[in-house]
């Protein structure tokens, strides 16, 4: 055929078309009139169509016969065919009360929720925004079962999340987060605000498709896109105070005197050297100065204030948002300080009718002011005795009687300045290509990259002659020449990754009841990051002067460091299948070839799968008439991997593990050597887990939830393997452990209006999870201790048959008739000795649980969460690590054992550090008051400028029960280190804000 | 039909670029470099490094500082823990007091140190014999060096627990078998301590013959001092006296004329030194970790921890007008050669000035030199050979007490030289295991108060764990 032919060919048909053709307008509104704007109004069977208007208007060319199909998100489709003499169409669309009608995102992709096979749990972001926290992972929190979350009020710091429990040991324990497609280690540059829904996926059907990052879970986060119609802008403000929620009494002055003279006593009388019984010289002298209240002296009410603005809009061609937002934070803790600002450009283009390009662009800019939060340590500990400042303006120095230094110090940043930068952009622009009718095809590049930048400048000098009023200048450094007074550390550090996506979409139903939903494709990564710290000494103290490195030292004194890391790459072919037969029968697969950079030869490539199953019980005749709109059953079961693992090659050791000094003037000559050996197949951790789930929806959609059951066990955790010493080599990582969660996952929710002013939704959910190290294959599995609190005692310890965390401890019996902990003899070997400790609960929690309630009457809106954790164990550890004359706690005070007031629950005073004891360990359950927010929405009438205006105030965790006595239950860390323990630890804080959005 | 026919060449298009990219990309686009270095680099231009990284075993906190000064010092009637009460240094306080477990950290640290440190001299000795390529005469000095050194860290094992497992080879996850984890006779292990000599004598250059700037390397002398060594415990009193004349015939060492100097900074590898850890202060830093600061002052002006304190008994040992005495304990109020001032204060009334180091920082890796062997000790070996098989006992050991600014002595037994070799050797890590060769350990720390058992406290107990983890197959010493 040649090109004529075919040119002619294509005027008759167009001709042809056009013959039959006549313009069809009309209006889509809602059920109370409303005109909706951009509802799809399309040709059924053709790649025709247009978008309503602003005022809901459209117009199309459409034969007789042809039926129109217009759809809008939230809406029930409607059809209506074309017939010969009407040309306008006035269509009602019908709310669309079926809540499983929704689309949830899922891995490359969407998919209707009705006939999903997988667990997804997914969050609107208008939920989110409610919370008024600034991280959303912190938002999150008791928002889906499931999903713990570890939160922390400290300015800038992101919360913990933890999927169905905690799957491994020494790979990584995060989930991963897709942002648009950006897959990436946290969300803590998104503003909130910018968030249209976060879907989490939990099970193997749904994770599989993440294949080798799969194993942890996955966060997606959409961001906003521009809605068609009229440009809509708006404007949101909030302020708030915040202060510790919780507070932890301490001894005064006077009681501090007479406990510390008890516990000096006591030392005297027990050192066998009865010539010293009397000598009192020691004793601290009973009336005291001052009286400080340590904490009150480093704290402050912190501050928060926020702004947002936003522009959404677009016609057929374009749809834009952008949005700016400022959030600014004076910590509680002095001179701990927070902001951040936040840029999005999200545009969509429909270049033709089949081609559509969009950009998702988002930037962070934040600036924080560190502070050492072992400072809450030393205000709990210090003396209260010690002035903060003496009258002079001098610092308070308690040299004389502990080693504890005055918080004060660092808190005024008298002797130091401390400043991060970072700026993070993240973008994915994206190419979606609608082949046939059926078959699009996306492509997709998207970039992160993050630049840190952490100044850190210390007087050292004069720090020095704070800590200790004797000491002088000319004792400074041991009184050596040219000494390093000032010194300034910078520190840049850059990470960067980027994707290209390739996959076709395929969705097809086939003889009216066979329905399937493809997707393939191929994607590639890569990831690097890099660091360069430089440190000059004697930089000038002005504040102006002091963060210039070329003001210090120019001499040998300056030092430098810099790596990059090896490159991190994947490449990796990605399929799905669903299939359901009239939406009652579903069936899905899917599945990830992993190839990855970071294993050795022939252990790179990593297969992935999951298949899953569904029965939507309500689509069955014999079930139609019940009570239940919807009840759906479901299965799935799967593998996904972790290639979150320490790296596994054998490291030459150098530097000063191998050099060695030779010749007269000790000229450094270098060494390597081997100390290590590996496990050379070692690769990523393969995760096995298995689903049953049921969703239900009954009396007219108002009640609804899910129950979910999951095994998921590691069958290959990394564990340390620690060879016989005669060997010679450090312990190594060698997949031989199986750790194994098991849970139960409830959700309910009810919704239901009364009148026409009132409106309500009650809703819960409750996450039960069991965590063990069920099984281990090595005998050479090295029994790692952990969760070591600076005093030469541990208190966590890996185990098989142990929940992950565990606290592996010494138990006291009771005090015995001198005062003195009895620790209970558990190997019966008559002394006390590391035979006696035994394993207690961990800290991870085995339930956890919350409750929301919302309001609606007439133009006030009321909501409130509670949050709920239970069945774990907290260390009380910076009570347990107390050394000779720090301040005790009231309470200990009050109820130490003395001669005249002998106590069975509290020992008498004493200076020596306690090993580590079941004394020290708490219950964690706490049920804490989230969220309470009480909104007024002006009447429209009275608006003049604005098409919106809501007034609120909100409290953020106003109120909490909790068994710990500390300053907070949420202690997030390594389960190793210190998670679950109480030291150096963020208190929780209460904030209390009124905020104001406004549209116009 | 159209309609379907290009749809066809559209899928067809499509999969054929899709498979394209699959083939060709993934696996060329995964495979990356690693940018450290891994085994690989280990070829024969890296060979005196393998080497230098066996010296740098003898820098560890595990082989030189707490644990390893406990066992040989602490526990002998040299030393008293030192420090102050509330400070045990873990479990310093139960080897002052004899009160020794298998699970003691200190039993523990010394074992995996030097099973460490005999790691590394296997993976140099392994490889660099492997090599062909490289000049034969550094070869040969290099695998001398190695098993010099491994030779000292069996040496000191076979003192501390008796026959360990000998091993001679890497080891993976795979290797671990009964065979590998089975102690070795005391006489097995002996054995092959003097094969590892015997070699290194003959491939070893005299400290003469090496260029100046690898001044600190082993040394054909110092090889046949460790062996004369290794021979006295053995009581082979021939061969130790063959060896000990050899090196005074060498004419390669002599002694310090002033006793005090030999610990100073300047005296660092000078005539006496045979064979000492080269500690360099300076940053990069690369010394003994924290060896004088464990043994350091403590309390007011002080820079320590004020560990392994001489013993009353020692200062009394000494005669009046001995050198030694002021040269080797710094007494409280003293003000030392360089000026440093011990307070009047410190919480103990002597402190070890052999772990002093005059680098008046606060640093925990001094520059100091721990000096392991040197020529009075083969004097004194030589005496005691010769007061053993006959020979000149009184040249020798009258050279030493000259030094020492005494009166030469006629005496001639061995229990004279012993007596002279407590004085002169104090505080080098000596004591506790001279004591038990001689045989008189019980005799003598009983008279003070020492709880030694015959039978048992010869050897130190082999640490709980690693009997554990060896699956019973690592056996107990007697008493333990």
């Amino acid at each position: 055929m040649n090109f004529k032919h075919t040119f002619l060919l294509v005027v008759l048909l167009v001709t042809q078309i056009i013959w039959s053709q006549s313009t069809r307008n009309g209006v889509i509104t809602s059920e109370n009139g409303t005109p909706i704007p951009g509802a799809s109004v399309t040709i059924e069977n053709t790649a025709r169509g247009v978008q309503t208007d602003f005022d809901g208007q459209f117009s199309i060319e459409a034969s007789n016969g042809d039926v129109l199909v217009i759809r809008y998100l939230g809406f029930t489709e409607e059809k209506v065919t074309v017939n010969a003499n009407q040309t306008t169409y006035n269509i009602i669309l019908q709310e669309d009360v079926n809540q499983l009608n929704e689309v949830v995102v899922v891995g490359y992709g969407t998919q209707r929720k009705e006939v999903l096979t997988s667990s997804v749990a997914q969050i609107r972001g208008d939920e989110l925004v409610e919370e008024s926290v600034l991280n959303a992972t912190q938002a999150l929190q008791g928002k889906a079962a499931g999903v713990q979350v570890i939160a922390s009020d400290a300015p800038g710091q992101a919360s913990r999340v933890v999927i169905r429990g905690l799957g491994t040991v020494q790979g990584g324990r995060d989930p991963l987060y897709v942002i648009d497609g950006v897959l990436t280690d946290n969300i803590n540059n998104i503003n909130i605000a910018d968030i249209e829904s976060i879907n989490i996926l939990k099970d193997a059907a749904s994770l599989a498709i993440y294949g080798n990052r799969g194993a942890n879970g996955v966060i997606i986060v959409t961001t906003k896109k521009g809605k068609t119609g009229k440009l809509q802008v708006k404007f949101n403000t909030y302020t708030g105070v915040r202060d510790i929620l919780r507070t932890v009494d301490m001894a005064n002055a006077e009681q501090f005197v007479i406990y510390s003279n008890e516990a000096a006593l006591r030392d005297l009388l027990n050192d066998n050297d009865p010539t010293n019984d009397n000598d009192f010289s020691n004793f601290l002298p009973t009336n005291q100065q001052y009286d400080t209240n340590w904490l009150d002296e480093i704290t402050r009410i912190g501050l928060i204030r926020d702004y947002y603005l936003s522009l959404s809009g677009g016609d057929e061609k374009i749809n834009a948002f952008f949005s700016v937002g400022f959030n600014e934070e004076e910590g509680i803790l002095l001179n701990n300080d927070f902001n951040r600002l936040t840029v999005r450009s999200n545009v969509d283009y429909k270049i033709t009718e089949k081609l559509n390009f969009s950009h998702k662009v988002g930037v962070q800019l934040a600036t924080g002011s560190p502070q050492s939060f072992g400072l809450f340590t030393s205000a709990y500990k210090q003396a209260p005795i010690i002035p903060a400042r003496l009258d002079d303006g001098t610092f308070g120095s308690s040299i004389a009687i502990n080693n504890v230094a005055n918080p004060l110090i660092d808190a005024t940043n008298a002797f130091k300045r401390e400043k991060n930068k970072f700026f993070k952009v993240q973008g994915a622009f994206q190419l979606d290509y609608e082949v046939f009718d059926d078959l699009t095809f996306t492509s997709r590049f998207s970039i992160e990259t993050e630049y840190g930048r952490f100044y850190n400048f210390r007087n050292r000098l004069g720090r020095f002659l704070a800590d200790n009023p004797s000491n002088t200048e000319s004792s400074f450094e041991g009184g050596i020449e040219n000494p390093s007074k000032t010194r300034l550390t910078i520190t840049h550090t850059n990470t960067y990754r980027w994707f290209i996506d390739n996959y076709f979409t395929y969705k097809k139903t086939f003889f009216d009841k066979h329905n399937i939903d493809v997707t393939l494709g191929i994607t590639a990564e890569e990831n690097q990051s890099e660091f360069l710290s430089a440190t000059r000494n004697n930089v000038p103290l002005d504040s102006n002067l002091n963060f210039n490195l070329n003001n210090g030292d120019q001499n040998d004194t300056q030092s430098n460091s810099g790596a990059i890391s090896v490159t991190d790459r994947l490449y990796s072919y990605l399929a799905r299948l669903n299939y359901n037969y009239d939406g009652k029968y579903l069936l899905g697969g899917s599945f990830r070839r992993d190839g990855s950079s970071r294993f050795q030869d022939g252990s790179q490539f990593g297969n992935f799968y999951a298949l899953s199953t569904g029965w939507v019980v309500t689509e069955e005749d014999f079930f139609s008439d019940t009570a239940f709109d919807i009840l759906k059953l479901r299965a799935s079961f799967g593998q996904l991997g972790n290639q979150n693992v320490p790296f596994n090659i054998i490291t030459a050791t150098t530097g000063s593990g191998g050099f060695y000094a030779f010749g007269p003037n000790q000229e450094l000559q270098q060494g390597i050597t081997i100390t290590g050996t590996v496990q050379e197949d070692l690769s990523w951790e393969v995760t096995e887990e298995t689903n049953i789930g049921l969703e239900y929806t009954l009396l007219d959609y108002r009640l609804s939830g899910e129950i979910e059951v999951y095994k998921r066990v590691n069958t290959n955790a990394i564990l340390e393997i620690e060879l016989p010493d005669v060997i010679g080599f450090d312990p190594f990582n060698s997949a031989v452990g199986e750790v194994e969660n098991k849970g139960i996952e409830f959700s309910l929710n009810w919704s239901d209006k009364i009148g026409e002013d009132f409106s309500y939704s009650i809703g819960g959910n409750f996450s039960f999870n069991e965590n063990k190290i069920s099984k281990v294959t090595n005998p050479f599995f090295n029994e790692q201790l952990g969760g070591f609190i600076n005093n030469g005692e541990y208190t966590k310890k890996i185990t098989v048959g142990q929940s992950l965390g565990s606290f592996f401890l010494y138990e006291v019996e009771g005090i015995d008739e001198s005062g003195d902990f009895v620790y209970r003899d558990n190997n019966n070997n008559g002394i006390v000795d590391e035979g006696d400790r035994k394993f207690f609960d961990s800290y991870l929690p085995k339930y956890y649980t919350s409750l929301n309630l919302s309001m609606n009457y007439k133009n006030f809106d009321f909501s409130t969460d509670l949050f709920g954790s239970f069945g774990n164990q907290i260390y009380n550890g910076k009570k347990a690590q107390r050394f000779g004359n720090e301040n005790i706690e009231l309470s200990t005070f009050n109820n130490r054992y003395t001669s005249g007031q002998p106590s069975n629950t509290t020992p008498r005073a004493f200076n020596d550090v306690p090993i580590s004891s079941d004394y020290y360990l708490e219950s964690g359950d706490f049920i804490r008051v989230n969220n309470v927010t009480l909104g007024y929405t002006l009447p429209e009438k009275t608006l003049k400028y604005f098409t919106k205006m809501r007034i609120y105030a909100s409290a953020r965790n106003p109120l909490i029960w909790q068994r710990f006595s500390g300053f907070t239950p949420e202690l997030p860390g390594d389960p190793l280190g210190g998670a679950g323990i109480e030291l150096d630890a963020y208190p929780t804080l209460s904030s209390f804000y009124i905020g104001l959005n406004t549209s116009f | 039909m159209k309609y379907s026919e290009s749809k066809t060449v559209w899928i067809m298009l499509l999969l054929a670029i899709s498979v394209n990219l699959l083939q060709s990309c993934s696996k060329d686009f995964i495979d990356v470099e690693s940018n450290q270095e891994t085994e690989s680099a280990l070829t024969s231009d890296r060979a005196p490094e393998l080497v230098n990284a066996v010296y740098n075993s003898l820098l560890a906190w595990e082989v030189s500082s707490f644990a390893w000064t406990g066992l040989t010092s602490i526990a002998s009637d040299d030393a008293d823990k030192g420090s102050i009460l509330s400070d045990t240094g873990v479990d310093k306080h139960l080897l002052d007091a004899l009160d020794i477990s298998p699970t003691l950290l200190s039993v523990a640290d010394v074992w995996r140190g030097h099973f460490d440190a005999i790691q590394r001299a296997n993976q140099a000795l392994n490889r660099i014999e492997q090599f062909d390529d490289m000049d034969e005469e550094l070869q040969s000095r290099l695998l001398g060096e190695a098993k010099f050194l491994r030779a000292l860290f069996y040496f000191r094992l076979v003192q501390t627990y008796g026959g360990v497992p000998v091993i001679t080879s890497i080891n993976s996850l795979d290797d671990i078998n009964e065979d590998l984890l089975t102690r070795a006779t005391t006489e097995e292990t002996y054995a092959f301590i003097e094969q590892d000599l015997i070699e290194a004598i003959e491939s070893l250059p005299e400290k003469s013959e090496y260029p100046t700037s690898e001044l600190g390397r082993a040394t054909k002398g110092a090889a046949k001092a460790l062996l004369a060594k290794v021979s006295m415990y053995q009581e082979k009193w021939e061969q130790v006296k063959i060896l000990t004349n050899e090196i005074i015939a060498s004419g390669e060492y002599g002694l310090t004329p002033n006793y005090e100097d030999i610990w100073k900074e300047s005296s660092e590898n000078n005539i006496e030194s045979i064979f000492e850890i080269q500690s360099r202060g300076e940053d990069p830093a690369a010394g003994v970790d924290k060896y004088s600061t464990i043994q350091g002052a403590r309390g007011e002006g002080g820079w320590g921890w004020g560990f392994n304190t001489p013993s009353q008994d020692l200062d009394n040992a000494y005669e009046n007008g001995d050198t030694r005495r002021q040269a080797t304990i710094m007494f409280a109020g003293e003000t030392l050669y360089d000026g440093r001032v011990i307070s009047i204060n410190a919480p103990n009334p002597r402190y070890n000035q052999k772990a002093y180091s005059s680098a008046l920082t606060e640093a925990e890796i001094t520059g100091k030199n721990v000096r392991l062997l040197r020529y009075a000790e083969v004097l004194l070996m030589n005496a005691e050979a010769a007061a053993v098989i006959g020979g000149d006992v009184s040249t020798p050991l009258n050279q030493i007490r000259q030094r020492a600014g005494l009166e030469p002595t006629t005496a001639t037994s061995q229990l004279a030289v012993w007596e002279e070799r407590r004085l002169e050797m104090a505080f080098e890590h000596d004591r506790y295991f001279d004591l038990v060769r001689q045989g008189r350990a019980s005799t003598v720390l009983n008279s003070k108060g020492i709880p030694f058992q015959t039978g048992k406290h010869e050897l130190f107990p082999i640490p709980q764990e690693q009997i554990d983890l060896s699956g019973g197959v690592l056996t107990q010493n007697p008493g333990y």
